[in-house]
């Protein structure tokens, strides 16, 4: 196995070497989010004199960087890939292969992260310097953060297999995706950070997943969480990662029993 | 004149009835769009939880300009975007040719032939909301400003409109630009608060490269009573030179065209 993914990862490479702009331009998305609502909050905070619900200007500006960060490392698009592949015909002689489909695009997925990862951190530099931000962690933030993200991408990853297995059913996977991306909109903590959420909201946060990959790895990048609460978290995240794994296992089976080959 | 607006009645109903054949997508892009929305007002209303101004602007000011945004978005993905898509297909592929052919103004050929009427919905979806912001604002707004918004509306439209036809004329030399419209696309998000709230780097971008913050601010401005008609005309004015630059833009690149055999 290690073998197979140390020759997909130098094809992948050398595949991403020839889209490099695309690849940067594409981070855009990752970034222009959390910069919005960020110089919207700025703008709230000022209102308020410099503080809103326990969080100054510079925690602010520090929560956003943060979401902007996590929000890249656990970007997944397959579910919008694998929708294209189906509906193409491409799937069955991915199928074919010795080496399951998801494979691939976890490569994918890493390639793009790391290649992208320097022009990512220097536009956050910029960020960073336009809003006076300021970061209160300790050492053992970074330590939890590690983790926390790797279990967030997973997750993420994960919620992307597991929508795109409803093109088996389905065929056209659009509104799915959009209900889910407005819902991760509201209780991903995108909004705002999930303390400033209405008290329903963040319950509701709390159970879903979706904060689990976004807001809790940015709280704890942030440094706004003691160590008990952050290792919670890491349980939580772990939780709803497995769930996510024993989903799209059984999807996966069920589906490709559906799958009758687009174009076949 | 006539003529055009006969054309452009046969293209809206071709694109309709084919619209009219995919019902459920049809509705299922209005449950989309439903959600859309209604998720962007829950999150002005959960900043507003916090605060009773945002950089002057009130929340019914805000639920205003809320749906300003989503008006601009629905008129240009309902008429030039389609458009422009097909457009640069055909100069990657150089079936640009048959329209070149066609005794019509090709400017206007390659910006109205396609719609996607589904994205009327949009429209008419900002359009309520921006109505329900207007109630919420409460004060009697006049003729005079009801035609002002209407106008810098228009205005703002026309601005996204001369971006867009700038940048796919840009494939006439570089092909490939879709690249660039997906990051146009990613920009005009920025378009759901007012362009005054962005520190400056991003507020000169949002109102001079991708026009999108003056497109949407503006409006909302005027029923914010931040916008007089001097103000009115110089937008109006602005315009007029982007779109004459635009225009003069895709004249220039069309000669670079070389057609499909060549």
């Amino acid at each position: 196995m290690i073998r197979i993914y140390r020759q997909l990862l130098v094809a992948q490479i050398q595949a991403a070497a020839q889209y490099r702009i695309q690849a940067v331009l594409w981070m855009l998305f990752s970034i222009i989010r959390p910069v919005i609502f960020l110089a919207a909050w700025t703008a709230v905070s000022n209102a308020q004199g410099g503080s809103v619900g326990g969080y100054t200007t510079s925690d602010f500006a520090a929560y956003y960087i943060a979401l902007t960060i996590v929000g890249h490392l656990t970007t997944a698009w397959n579910s919008f890939e694998f929708e294209f592949e189906v509906r193409q015909g491409r799937l069955s002689p991915k199928l074919l292969r010795p080496l399951h489909p998801l494979h691939y695009s976890v490569v994918e997925n890493l390639i793009w992260k790391v290649t992208t990862f320097l022009p990512l951190m220097l536009v956050c530099a910029v960020i960073a310097l336009t809003f006076q931000v300021k970061w209160s962690g300790e050492w053992w933030h970074l330590v939890l953060f590690v983790p926390s993200i790797v279990l967030a991408a997973a997750l993420s990853f994960m919620i992307g297999w597991v929508v795109a297995t409803a093109t088996f059913w389905l065929q056209r996977i659009n509104t799915v995706n959009t209900l889910l991306q407005r819902t991760s909109f509201i209780f991903a903590g995108q909004i705002a950070p999930l303390s400033l959420m209405p008290t329903a909201l963040q319950v509701i946060s709390y159970v879903l997943p979706f904060a689990y990959v976004l807001a809790i790895p940015a709280e704890i990048l942030r440094g706004g969480v003691t160590i008990e609460r952050g290792l919670l978290y890491l349980v939580g995240q772990a939780v709803w990662l497995t769930l996510a794994i024993v989903a799209y296992r059984f999807a996966w089976r069920a589906g490709l029993r559906e799958y009758s080959a687009v174009g076949a | 004149m006539i003529r055009y607006l006969r054309m452009f009645r046969a293209f809206a109903s071709t694109e309709f009835q084919f619209e009219m054949e995919y019902r459920a997508n049809m509705y299922l892009s209005i449950f989309e769009m439903l959600l859309v929305i209604g998720t962007s007002i829950g999150a002005v209303l959960i900043m507003f939880g916090h605060t009773t101004t945002m950089n002057g602007w009130t929340l019914p000011q805000m639920i205003v300009l809320l749906g300003v945004y989503y008006v601009i978005q629905g008129g240009v993905s309902l008429l030039f975007s389609p458009s422009f898509e097909r457009l640069m297909e055909h100069v990657r592929v150089g079936t640009l040719d048959f329209h070149l052919l066609k005794p019509v103004n090709t400017q206007f050929l390659v910006s109205t032939r396609h719609l996607k009427v589904i994205r009327g919905a949009d429209l008419l979806l900002g359009l309520i909301v921006v109505i329900v912001g207007l109630v919420q604002v409460g004060e009697q707004v006049g003729i005079a400003q009801a035609l002002m918004f209407a106008l810098s509306l228009v205005f703002g439209w026309t601005l996204v409109y001369s971006l867009l036809l700038g940048l796919v004329t840009l494939s006439f030399w570089f092909v490939r630009v879709e690249n660039l419209l997906a990051i146009f696309w990613a920009f005009t998000e920025a378009g759901r608060f007012p362009v005054d709230v962005y520190p400056l780097w991003l507020r000169v971008s949002l109102s001079t490269v991708v026009p999108i913050g003056i497109a949407v601010t503006a409006p909302a401005n005027v029923i914010a009573g931040r916008m007089d008609w001097v103000a009115v005309a110089l937008l109006g004015a602005g315009t007029v030179l982007t779109v004459s630059i635009a225009s003069a833009l895709w004249r220039w690149g069309l000669k670079s065209y070389t057609g499909a055999s060549a």
